[in-house]
């Protein structure tokens, strides 16, 4: 039993962040591909 | 930057986190909607590069 405020011992809490930070990315280049494409479809700016 | 995982328990990190995301994309997607130029459903006819160009031949 680690004494982490989460509970989380520092492995697990390594662990889940590396998984944390790909999804992360993953989610942004989605949103990013999506903004691309409504910006070809009608432009927001100016 | 991990350490955030030892102050916070990532399961209600998680679920707070969708929650407000699945919040602001409603909200945002709701916004469009009801503005003129980005109703995807009844949009104004044309659009982006048809309405561009039907503009120029007009003239």
């Amino acid at each position: 039993m680690s004494d982490s405020m989460s509970g989380l011992s520092e492995g697990e809490a390594k662990e889940f962040h590396k998984i944390f930070v790909s999804s992360f990315l993953g989610f942004t280049a989605i949103a990013v591909v999506a903004h691309v494409l409504v910006w070809f479809w009608r432009p927001w700016l100016g | 930057m991990w350490k955030i995982w030892l102050l916070f328990d990532p399961r209600r990190a998680v679920i707070a986190l969708f929650v407000f995301l699945f919040t602001l994309a409603i909200l945002i997607h709701f916004i469009l909607l009801s503005s003129e130029r980005y109703n995807w459903i009844d949009g104004a006819a044309g659009g982006g590069m048809a309405a561009i160009t039907t503009e120029s031949v007009n003239l």
